[in-house]
């Protein structure tokens, strides 16, 4: 299990150095008013100015509870540690030799010396809940943990057998123990033909790779067998989560209308789409998910044609137009993220259809080393080439990962073979439909802003 | 439905009054889906089935039928969501025909496969192209390879018994299979008839406690993988899926025994109007020196025509075809004991043999009778074309000649130009 991670996000974009986060964390840590006593400290770059302060000048010292916390390793005395349960680098006043190297070590003045007491101090998060977010007014501070996903998710059971057939490194096993293993025991999971059958989950004559009941549904009527599931349980007052784990194939091709029809009647339904662009478990062939100018085995290289010929399908977007109780986009690069719109898209299914739609790169498939998995997945966000957001028909569209200096998508291209033999204009061809996509998911993005 | 305290007390419905109706046959198999208190319909309209699925959802919209009603957004998922609600333990149903039956065999085949006791009717239509809207047996012909028990009616009273006993039937621990009542559309959809209902007290005691899904099931009490992968060349996996097969194949053969038994359990209950041959219906077959054969609606024509023959002094007799799949094969032998010549008239077509399909199957009938009988295809009443008393009365005569000379290798296109 690795190490808890807590911290206190700053987005300057909404800062306007008003310094109630100050007032708050000096109150409660010192009861006191001076501010200057604040663990958290919110500073006007290029230092004070008679000029009135704009949107994004303001910066934020305060200790980020690093992973790899440079002050820890310094200190001589190992009065500083990173707590595993917490997540929180904490401070042993018994241990502490007052040597201050910690605060040399440290390069985000995360831990300084407080003149009054003579000690160094720094921030504790308030044991979890930060006194200095609720003061915000603005919502410039966002208290930020994975620590559920690396201890509670952890203890949380797998709900998949081990050794499933997945290839090495493959993106969609992790994402699908993790989905699983957070909707729970109580759920009947459909697993339409694809990857995640194809790795065992239903099984081989009579074995079983799954622990909660689970079935192949054909390639083209998943989401109405769920529904039937679904609402069979709901006739005899059990609460049954029905859930499918279906490839972008078996969503968007063949198996659209039966998704569409129950999207419309409102299913009670959670729909996860696994999207590796492809109907990877049979070799690699070009689903309408496939990507612009992606080599796949019906969309080969040759002397006449350079990959595929046509745009990807947007599905996310068109299940917002079902008017779906949750839609959402995700990646396993960002888990909490993930986790997030998992806990929100649990809730939603027992309301009406909630659809996460979770892109999954194929290390087999895209042409790439499976160890590069999540940085691929993260290029991809980093590019702008997918995004992440969320949709529901109270708030409508909003980014969870707004990427405001995108990579060129040539860093997200030339990370996978599968676009090695993409032309210029091809590469222009990918960049002006990112930049297109960008615009319009943006577009309703502002709709809801102005609602 | 009129069901009381005071009725629900009484010993023998039998003794009762029945109530009588006149309704239509798709009203018919309505009422007698209500009867049977499924938990799901689901339904997509489709001609001629459609005044069917509006009085289910009008029966629900009432409250005279305590169901969950889908609207699907076509016939592949009707039989997808009853798929998962019979999986999840519930008692399901849904009709169709034609085209609808065509959309919907990617999950009609596999319900047989996962023994889902689901009831089906099948308003029947004939084939397009060339297009049509009208009655005739291609649809349900078509899909005969695919493991559903398909039962012909005759008349607006057998659709709503036999609907009824479709459940039991389906739900039979030695059965376990998804039942089609076929009943013909236009001339036993839309054709209005008396019918006497039968007591709802008395359905459910002949019902008895719903079991749906005891053998195979999506319940997070009971886990279990639902159809995982078997078959290929190796290991369990070809004696695994050929356990399955022959498992389809012996609830199919217990089909005929458990559809006699229902059968004469039914006219027990609710009386002798309520009769009905279960598996083939012999009629004045008694000395007869040959044979008409007929299956669902045609076959009240036909009746007539053999009533006319006879008191001219024929000897000939009607064999009815009720249970078509399983096809009845000692109840066929036992009908054709003592016929000479049989002449069978089929609905729909057997694109392979140039015949009409039940005069295919029949053949295999014939072989296993070990001797020499001469027969006759007829086809006639593609779609929605008119069987009428004298269009037997030509059956009946070309199937006499057969006594003289041998049967064409050609069928006789009844309804045709020539």
């Amino acid at each position: 299990m690795g190490q808890a991670y807590s911290t206190i996000a700053f987005d300057p974009a909404k800062c306007d150095g008003c310094g109630k986060c100050m007032t708050a964390c000096a109150s409660v840590k010192f009861d006191s008013t001076d501010t200057t006593r604040s663990l958290i400290q919110i500073v006007r770059s290029g230092g004070a100015s008679i000029e009135p302060p704009r949107p994004g000048e303001f910066e934020l010292a305060l200790c980020r509870q690093c992973a790899d916390p440079k002050c820890a390793t310094v200190c001589p005395a190992g009065a500083l540690g990173k707590n595993g349960a917490t997540g929180v680098i904490d401070w042993d006043a018994s241990k502490c030799v007052d040597c201050l190297l910690c605060t040399i070590g440290c390069t985000y003045a995360g831990i300084a010396l407080d003149e009054h007491s003579g000690r160094v101090s720094k921030c504790d998060t308030c044991e979890g809940k930060p006194a200095c977010v609720p003061a915000c007014p603005t919502g410039a501070l966002r208290h930020v943990t994975t620590a559920r996903i690396y201890n509670e998710v952890g203890s949380w059971e797998d709900l998949f057998a081990p050794g499933l057939a997945g290839c090495q490194g493959c993106n969609t096993e992790l994402l699908m123990r993790h989905a699983l293993r957070r909707v729970g025991p109580d759920t009947v999971l459909a697993t339409p033909p694809g990857c995640v059958p194809g790795m065992g989950s239903v099984g081989f004559n009579g074995t079983t790779g799954t622990k909660v009941p689970v079935f192949h549904p054909l390639l083209t009527n998943t989401a109405a067998m769920l529904a039937g599931v679904k609402r069979q349980y709901e006739r005899v007052g059990r609460k049954v989560t029905a859930m499918a784990i279906a490839g972008d194939g078996g969503a968007s091709d063949v198996g659209f209308q039966s998704l569409s029809g129950a999207a419309e009647r409102g299913e009670r339904i959670l729909f996860m789409v696994v999207d590796n662009e492809g109907y990877m478990n049979t070799g690699m062939q070009r689903s309408s998910c496939t990507p612009y100018g992606a080599w796949t085995s019906t969309t080969p290289v040759g002397e006449h044609t350079r990959g595929k010929s046509q745009d990807a399908k947007n599905l996310p977007m068109i299940m917002i137009n079902h008017r779906c109780e949750y839609v959402a986009t995700a990646s396993t690069a960002y888990m909490e993220d993930l986790y997030d719109k998992l806990d929100k898209a649990l809730a939603a299914s027992e309301r009406g259809f909630a659809y996460l739609h979770v892109y999954s790169p194929c290390t087999t498939g895209w042409r790439f080393q499976s160890a590069l998995n999540i940085e691929v997945a993260r290029k991809a966000v980093e590019s702008n080439f997918v995004t992440l957001w969320e949709y529901t028909p109270e708030s409508g569209l909003h980014f969870t990962r707004p990427v405001d200096k995108p990579l060129p998508v040539t860093d997200y291209l030339e990370a996978m073979g599968r676009f090695r033999h993409l032309s210029p204009e091809q590469v222009e061809h990918i960049q002006k439909k990112v930049t297109e996509n960008l615009r319009f998911v943006r577009k309703i993005a502002e709709q809801a802003d102005e609602q | 439905m009129n069901t009381t305290t005071t009725e629900a007390a009484a010993p023998a419905v039998a003794e009762r009054t029945p109530q009588l109706m006149l309704v239509e046959g798709n009203e018919a198999a309505a009422l007698g889906v209500a009867l049977a208190r499924p938990d799901m319909v689901a339904v997509y309209p489709i001609t001629p089935q459609t005044s069917l699925v509006e009085k289910l959802a009008k029966l629900i919209a009432d409250g005279g039928m305590d169901a969950d009603i889908v609207d699907a957004e076509g016939e592949h998922s009707v039989l997808s969501v009853l798929q998962g609600s019979a999986l999840a333990g519930g008692r399901t149903y849904t009709a169709t025909c034609g085209p609808g039956l065509a959309f919907m065999f990617e999950p009609y085949f596999r319900t047989s496969g996962m023994r889902l006791p689901m009831v089906m009717t099948i308003v029947t239509r004939d084939g397009i192209t060339p297009q049509s809207v009208w009655g005739g047996h291609q649809d349900a012909m078509t899909v005969r390879e695919a493991g559903w028990i398909q039962i012909y009616c005759e008349t607006v009273q057998e659709v709503l018994d036999t609907t009824v006993m479709a459940f039991r039937l389906a739900e039979h621990h030695d059965v376990m299979l998804p039942v089609n009542v076929c009943l013909d559309g236009n001339y036993l959809s839309y054709g209005a008839s008396r019918v006497e209902m039968p007591d709802q007290a008395e359905v459910d005691d002949f019902m008895g406690r719903k079991d749906v899904n005891w053998h195979v099931a999506l319940d997070p009490l009971r886990p279990m993988a639902v159809d995982p992968l078997t078959g290929g060349s190796g290991g369990t996996g070809p004696e695994t899926f050929v356990r399955y097969r022959r498992g389809q194949c012996a609830g199919m053969k217990n089909a005929l025994r458990v559809i006699t038994e229902l059968h004469e359990d039914w006219a027990r209950r609710f009386g002798d109007s309520h009769r009905f041959a279960p598996l083939v219906e012999e009629y004045r077959l008694d000395d007869a020196e040959y044979a008409i054969m007929t299956l669902g609606s045609m076959t009240g024509a036909a009746k007539d025509a053999i009533d006319e023959a006879r008191a001219a002094g024929e000897k000939v007799g009607l064999i009815k075809i009720k249970t078509f799949s399983p096809f009845p094969v000692e109840a066929l032998k036992h009908a054709l004991r003592d016929v000479r010549a049989l002449g069978v008239v089929d609905r729909s077509v057997n694109f392979r043999w140039n015949c009409g399909p039940m005069f295919q199957e029949t053949l295999g009938v014939l072989y296993r009778l070990g001797r020499q009988l001469p027969a006759q295809s007829f086809i006639g009443g593609l779609a929605g074309a008119d069987l009428t008393v004298a269009t037997f009365h030509r059956v009946i005569a070309e199937t006499r000649a057969l006594l003289e000379r041998p049967a064409a290798d050609e069928p006789v296109w009844l309804n045709a130009k020539d």
